[in-house]
């Protein structure tokens, strides 16, 4: 192993224009907004936030498929080729995408066996019946599932075929954007499993974007958590999904279901802003409990907390300001 | 539209036992009669379509049993050239329905690949098309450039070009923005693979149908034009000019046009029988 | 909606140009007009003299900048046969052919919308089979076809009406009836497809099922909604209502802009043609114009799709 990190995302930020109304002129929203990250091979970064967080977007921009407006994106030490390059193409044989609703992402035209080929073909990597036999065996399917077709499989299903398709050409990065949430409860778990166990075997990086708190704990080493578009805290995912730092990342932690026990819930108050009318300061500060004057006028950093060293952008947090009260 | 291909095989497989309407039964038969005869015409024709018989001018269907159909005011044969006019009108609309289809759905593909300048091209063209009545353009087309059959065919597949290119492009949007194409993109796949394996394989029910009702639109063109006597010229003949031809023996002879006049309307019939149909089975969003 | 308004005239606005390109280079290379008028054995220096007058000899490109020009001074050139002003020739025949076309789409709309809306409300009915056969019939009928047929029954075997010419509104009577029971046919389809549409969305069922009266349903959310799809096809009808009547003013003789149409483009009479492509063009161009604006107050969700 390198001292180079396998990815590298320094200053993501992408933008759109959106226009409101008829008479509207284009306003311009920042999705992401100077994102930051690195991830180490075999390792699992779970990037979390409600929707419309950017967290998404994050996840299209550090595949490449997007080109940030600012910032950029290194990957194994060598920025990220522009889309549609011959360059670009040959890299996604080393970098795969799993999707949220896999039966979309599917060709319903098409035998799963087909397409889990096509990476292998597309790349030119021989063995192929063998190797499709293999992957469908690693995601837990029977080879002689290969045969069929998408809407003859159930939606766990058509998830593990999504994956042995972006496992086929043994990438080092998987990006998984809401993986699990189109999948059934029972179901979920075993794709979770299913994730852990080939990550330890095959020493695939991942990038795993969800909202749901208990899954990225589940398969995370490090987990960050996104607010309108930036991090606003990271860390190791016992830390920050045990004692979270930031007032919004406590809120996201106490909305987790406990059975048995009694907690108190952080009940936001309002809807998440319009990332076009971003607030001033702190863009949480309006559905803040302890949001300080200085919240509003201040736009807070992501540093190292002086206590734990915890990665928080928020001044209650790193106490520079004394908290408005108790949360 | 990524609703189309499931719910198709689900609905067809249950409902395609139980009934099939007497009506599609029968436009299908006329088709394949249609069919058969356009193919074997060569075999089938009793005599030559410009073969006189100048004894028999104007002879009544039935009147002399070497023509059943009658025969026109040089004494040829009607049934024999019917069945040239068949061969004649359906090749060319066969012709022009797929130059159409080709033409239309890469222009329409190319405007949702590229986007930006090359769409808006693409769309003024398309409004282009929409702001003259097809018949107009090709009249002055075909008079200014005279008329060889080449031309008329590719004349003829320019007529329902944007149709394809609107639903091509919509469907390649759609496609591209979310599911199947992105995932296939994402893989590394080139352009070529994307829409060659993936995303035109999956429009192609959408497009089969529009081609099914843009056939009997071009037919009734061909016919139409013909009948002007701007489209096929003699000696060639097709259903129209035979049409064109007879009109000014309508009250004397009035089979000469009858005949062909029937095939048209049986023809067109049958198709666009069949056209709704198959829209109602495979896409009913189609209007 | 300004800015919608100023996006669909730039559109239009595009279109026209493209017509006018069009017919310029269809017409001007596709062969040399004055070997067509003057016939191949004239004497050059006739040709040459003919050249001159006009303009003929000049770059294309100047040909091209001269002819935008005139048509934006309104003049449209003068037809190469007899000398009078294109302009003028079309003009003469536009009410013959209005007084076939206007009675035609009057009936076009009065049968085919409302057959088109009872064969939707009794889907599947009797009532909606026997109106969509006579649909397809209509519309799989060519209008040379249906109107010789006419002719056959009506002049030549009752003898009830003039088979051609236009000599009274007894000679009107088989032409636009042939017009209209073609746009009939074509309008009803199209306007049961949307009714059925608009019939399947849920606020329809969600309107009847809170209890509004079925008639209110129809007249209140049914229609109105079907009207959108509608509005498009009787665009291009109203739009088409000049040049609508080439092949039927054929059949039946009638002097008429499409009989001017076929005739010029026989002779190769460039000004003529032209002149009758640019006025389909626009008038084309404007009811799509008018089409989309009703659009905008039928339907507010399209006003915002501009770009």
């Amino acid at each position: 192993m390198s001292a180079v990190p396998l990815l590298e995302a320094t200053g993501l930020t992408r933008r759109y224009a959106m226009r409101r109304g008829l008479f509207g002129r284009p306003v311009e929203v920042r999705a992401v907004d100077g994102v930051s990250l690195a991830l180490e091979r075999g390792r699992t970064l779970g990037l979390v936030g409600e929707s419309g967080c950017g967290k998404s977007t994050t996840g299209r921009l550090v595949l490449g498929l997007e080109r940030p407006d600012a910032g950029g994106v290194a990957f194994e030490g060598r920025p990220m080729p522009a889309p549609g390059t011959p360059a670009w193409r040959a890299l996604r044989a080393r970098m795969q995408m799993v999707f949220q609703d896999p039966l979309g992402a599917l060709d319903r035209r098409m035998t799963i066996g087909a397409q889990i080929a096509e990476p292998l073909e597309i790349h030119s990597i021989g063995g192929r019946p063998e190797r499709v036999a293999q992957l469908l065996r690693d995601v837990g399917l029977r080879p002689d599932q290969a045969g069929r077709y998408p809407h003859e499989l159930s939606g766990g299903q058509r998830q593990r075929a999504v994956l042995a398709r972006a496992l086929a050409t043994e990438p080092a990065l998987l990006v998984c954007d809401e993986p699990i949430s189109a999948l059934d409860v029972s179901i979920q778990a075993q794709v979770m499993n299913l994730l852990v166990e080939l990550q330890a075997r095959l020493g695939t990086a991942i990038l795993f974007v969800s909202h749901d708190l208990r899954a990225v704990r589940q398969v995370s080493h490090r987990v960050a958590v996104m607010y309108l578009g930036r991090i606003v805290e990271e860390g190791e995912p016992d830390a920050v999904l045990h004692d979270p730092a930031h007032p919004y990342a406590q809120a996201l932690v106490s909305a987790i279901p406990h059975p048995g026990r009694r907690q108190r819930r952080i009940l936001l108050q309002g809807d998440p802003p319009n990332p076009a009318d971003r607030p001033s300061g702190c863009a949480f500060h309006p559905r803040c409990p302890v949001a300080t004057t200085l919240c509003a006028r201040e736009d807070p950093v992501l540093k190292p907390r002086p206590g734990d060293g915890r990665h928080v952008a928020c001044h209650v947090a790193q106490g520079e300001v004394p908290a408005r009260r108790a949360a | 539209m990524s609703g189309i291909a499931l719910p198709l095989r689900v609905a067809g497989e249950g409902r395609r036992r139980r009934r099939w309407p007497v009506l599609v039964l029968c436009a299908i038969a006329w088709l394949g009669l249609m069919l058969g005869v356009a193919l074997l015409a060569d075999v089938i024709a009793p005599y030559a379509y410009t073969a006189l018989d100048l004894r028999n001018r104007l002879a009544s269907p039935g009147a002399t049993v070497l023509h059943p159909l009658g025969t026109d005011e040089l004494g040829r044969d009607v049934l024999s050239r019917l069945i040239f006019s068949i061969r004649m009108s359906l090749l060319i609309a066969f012709g022009a329905t797929v130059i159409g289809a080709l033409i239309g759905t890469s222009l329409g593909v190319l405007a949702a690949h590229f986007r930006g300048f090359v769409e808006q091209v693409v769309l003024a063209l398309v409004d282009f098309s929409a702001s003259l009545p097809f018949l107009i353009l090709a009249l002055a087309v075909l008079a200014f450039f005279g008329n060889s059959l080449t031309l008329f065919v590719c004349l003829l597949g320019l007529h329902a070009w944007e149709r394809y290119a609107r639903i091509a492009r919509g469907l390649v949007i759609s496609a591209g923005a979310q599911g199947y194409a992105a995932a296939v993109r994402q893989l590394g796949a080139s352009p070529w693979r994307v829409y060659g394996r993936h995303v035109l394989p999956n429009i192609a029910s959408t497009l089969i149908v529009s081609m099914t009702l843009a056939f009997p639109e071009i037919i009734l063109l061909e016919s139409g034009l013909s009948f002007l006597g701007l489209g096929v010229q003699p000696p060639e003949t097709s259903l129209g000019s035979m049409v064109g031809y007879g009109r000014e023996y309508l009250t004397r002879a009035p089979w000469i046009l009858l005949s062909p006049a029937a095939v048209i309307v049986l023809t067109t019939f049958s198709v666009s029988v069949l056209g709704d149909w198959l829209r109602d089975r495979l896409d009913p969003t189609l209007t | 909606m300004l800015r919608f308004l100023g996006f669909r005239l730039l559109r239009a606005a595009v279109t026209i140009v493209l017509v006018v390109s069009f017919a310029f280079v269809v017409l001007r290379l596709s062969g040399d007009p004055a070997q067509i008028i003057m016939g191949a054995d004239a004497p050059p220096e006739a040709i040459a003299a003919f050249r001159r007058a006009w303009g003929l000899e000049e770059p294309l490109w100047l040909q091209y900048l001269r002819y935008f020009g005139a048509i934006l001074s309104g003049d449209l050139g003068r037809s190469m046969r007899d000398g009078r002003e294109a302009i003028a020739l079309v003009a003469e025949r536009i009410p013959a052919t209005l007084a076939l076309t206007i009675p035609a789409l009057l009936i076009k709309l009065g049968l085919g919308i409302p057959a088109g809306i009872t064969a939707a409300l009794h889907r599947n009915s009797l009532t909606d089979r026997v109106v969509m056969m006579l649909a397809v019939a209509g519309f799989t009928v060519p209008s040379f076809v249906l109107g010789l047929l006419l002719v056959l029954v009506f002049a030549v075997q009752l003898g009830w009406l003039p088979s051609g010419g236009q000599e009274g509104w007894r000679h009107a009577i088989l032409p636009i009836v042939t017009m209209g029971i073609g746009g009939a046919a074509v309008l009803a389809r199209f306007t049961r497809s949307a009714m059925l549409e608009v019939l399947g969305q849920p606020y329809i069922r969600t309107a009847s099922a809170k209890g509004v009266p079925w008639r209110a349903v129809v007249w209140g959310h049914a229609l109105p909604n079907a009207a959108i799809p509608t509005v498009t096809i009787i665009g291009f009808m109203v739009g088409s209502l000049i040049a609508g009547a080439v092949v039927v003013e054929s059949v039946f003789s009638w002097p008429g802009v499409g009989r001017l149409l076929v005739v010029a483009v026989a002779n190769r009479d460039l000004a003529v043609v032209q002149c009758i492509l640019l006025l389909v063009a626009a008038t084309m161009v404007t009811a799509n114009l008018v089409v989309d604006l009703l659009y905008g107050a039928l339907d507010p969700r399209l006003r915002q799709r501009t770009a």
